[in-house]
């Protein structure tokens, strides 16, 4: 390895890992990876009570939970978890029906909570408040489930413990209903054996801690410069002298501002998106690395990508990792196989468009507890809108790609950053469905017909 | 008689060098060198190695997945192809 790296690359220089074991050696030296997965596991437990006090704690329209119900819904995770490593550890041993479709076999529980609760549970009742219970909560563990069946699909499993598994399904590191990190089999495969590799992996992690540190800063220059917030200090600093762009929201629920204004709205908004997702996901992943978990980041320079298929890779990796492993490659694997393009159209779709807009469906568990089919409706027309472009446009771009692989041919400079344009633009445009707090669908329409002169 | 690991090793590389990316030579990736960390491929270029496979030695990817982990090197992907074939 040569000696003489680039600053960023601190955390591979031999003299700076060298520095880093002779500073925190014995600490590095206790933490053989037994001790550091006991310490997850037993964060895991205690995570197993809170995290589901947490969502509980979201519940609307229905009566609180008890002391009792929680306690309940708390002993249901752990069940379901259990279950869950069973049958991951014995795969070969399940029904046939589960074997072939575990996936569908483990949401059709959750479904089952649901219909329960629409059906046969009374409200005001222990039961009622158990399953509702159960329904705000189950979202967080189904996807970690996932994983944990595939591995026992692919026979990894096996040799894994209840306590290994519990890290990970109530990980300490963090998320949201993503599993950052994936599964324990690809957590095992990043796992530092020895202290220079721990060494090495909390170096990785510092550089997260950095850059998320700098990510956050842009936002809140973003905030005060770019939006000029009025209770922003930077923009009181400023005398109110920003550039007081409105933020796209506001606009896609039927704001006006004039049309330069609007369009550098559209790509303050991309910015700012990708600077606050890149800042939380270097957080979360730094902390597996002083775990000594070095993995992927979950945000590799998105704003650099040349083609759309690279930005969807590079902007929210282990979202991308869980529609490719659940969605893309069974569907690529199974149906189409004698038609290329409509095979990959297939695979694309049910990942982008269909795994896409099913996740972020059980993200509103109010909605699904109430049954409430028109309100669903309301709060997904436009993000469906926005999956189906998402998935058009990576379909689109990944056959671009093969053909520019195939072609073989080296791009300039000049085309290179006309790529990155085009994906800035492309990404930019599709928002205007998934910004946050931004209308409903007609009127985000409207936004974007206004932009092309249309509205 | 050629080892038939070794071939399969040669039309990997043959088929490689038609879906690599331009700044990316495949000769220059080892055996065991990851196809997606070396920057070869991207990670979702595994479905057009998927396509070769099933064409080539006529493996069906149906009944038992696709398994990422397993078209992590080009050494991954002949031994999968080994045991496909055995």
């Amino acid at each position: 390895m040569p000696r003489a790296m680039s600053l960023s690359q601190f955390h591979e220089n031999p003299d700076v890992i060298a520095a880093w074991l002779r500073l925190f050696g014995p600490a590095i030296r206790w933490s053989t990876p037994r001790r550091r997965r006991t310490l997850l596991a037993a964060g895991a437990v205690i995570l197993l009570v809170l995290k589901p006090m947490a969502l509980m704690g979201d519940i609307r329209g229905e009566a609180a939970p008890t002391a009792l119900a929680c306690s309940l819904v708390i002993l249901g995770l752990l069940a379901f978890s259990y279950v869950s490593y069973l049958a991951a550890v014995n795969f070969a041993r399940l029904p046939e029906a589960v074997r072939k479709r575990p996936q569908i076999a483990l949401h059709a529980v959750y479904w089952a909570v649901l219909a329960a609760i629409w059906l046969v549970a009374p409200p005001h009742t222990l039961l009622r408040s158990i399953l509702v219970g159960l329904a705000f909560t189950m979202p967080f563990l189904v996807w970690r489930c996932g994983y944990l069946l595939l591995s026992g699909q692919r026979g990894r499993a096996k040799d894994t413990t209840f306590a290994d598994q519990l890290m990970v399904l109530f990980p300490v590191w963090g998320g949201s209903n993503t599993p950052y990190g994936k599964g324990l089999d690809y957590l095992a495969r990043f796992e530092a054996k020895s202290d220079e590799e721990l060494a090495r992996s909390h170096l990785a992690a510092l550089k997260l801690f950095v850059l998320a540190g700098l990510w956050y800063l842009g936002v809140e220059i973003m905030n005060g410069v770019v939006y000029g917030d009025p209770q922003h200090k930077l923009t009181l600093a400023l005398g109110g002298l920003g550039l007081g762009i409105p933020r796209l929201a506001m606009l896609t629920k039927g704001g006006s501002a004039p049309l330069a204004m609007a369009w550098a709205s559209l790509y303050a908004e991309l910015v700012n998106q990708v600077l606050r997702h890149a800042a939380e996901g270097h957080v979360i992943i730094g902390i597996l690395r002083l775990f000594g978990f070095n993995v992927f980041r979950n945000t590799y320079k998105p704003l650099l990508s040349e083609s759309v298929v690279q930005f969807w890779n590079r902007y929210y990796f282990y979202f991308k990792e869980l529609m490719s492993e659940l969605f893309f490659l069974p569907t690529f694997a199974r149906r189409f196989k004698t038609w290329n393009r409509l095979r990959l159209f297939a695979a694309v779709f049910a990942a982008a468009f269909v795994g896409n807009v099913y996740y972020h469906l059980l993200l509103r568990e109010d909605l699904l507890v109430a049954g409430d089919a028109a309100g669903l409706w309301t709060a997904f027309g436009a993000r469906t809108f926005y999956c189906f472009l998402l998935a058009l446009g990576i379909f689109v771009s990944m056959v671009r790609e093969q053909r520019r692989a195939a072609a073989a041919v080296e791009v300039g400079l000049a085309r290179r950053w006309l790529r990155i344009a085009g994906v800035w633009t492309f990404f930019a445009l599709i928002c205007i469905w998934n910004v946050r707090g931004g209308g409903d669908f007609s009127s985000r329409t409207q936004f974007f017909a206004s932009l092309i002169g249309l509205g | 008689m050629p080892d038939q690991r070794a071939i399969v090793i040669d039309d990997l590389k043959a088929f490689l060098r038609t879906v690599q990316k331009p700044n990316r030579p495949i000769d220059s990736i080892a055996e065991t060198d990851g196809l997606v960390a070396s920057g070869l491929i991207d990670s979702l270029a595994i479905v057009q190695i998927v396509a070769h496979l099933e064409g080539k030695y006529g493996i069906d990817f149906a009944a038992g997945g696709v398994d990422p982990e397993r078209f992590a090197s080009m050494g991954s992907i002949a031994d999968l192809v080994m045991e496909k074939r055995a």
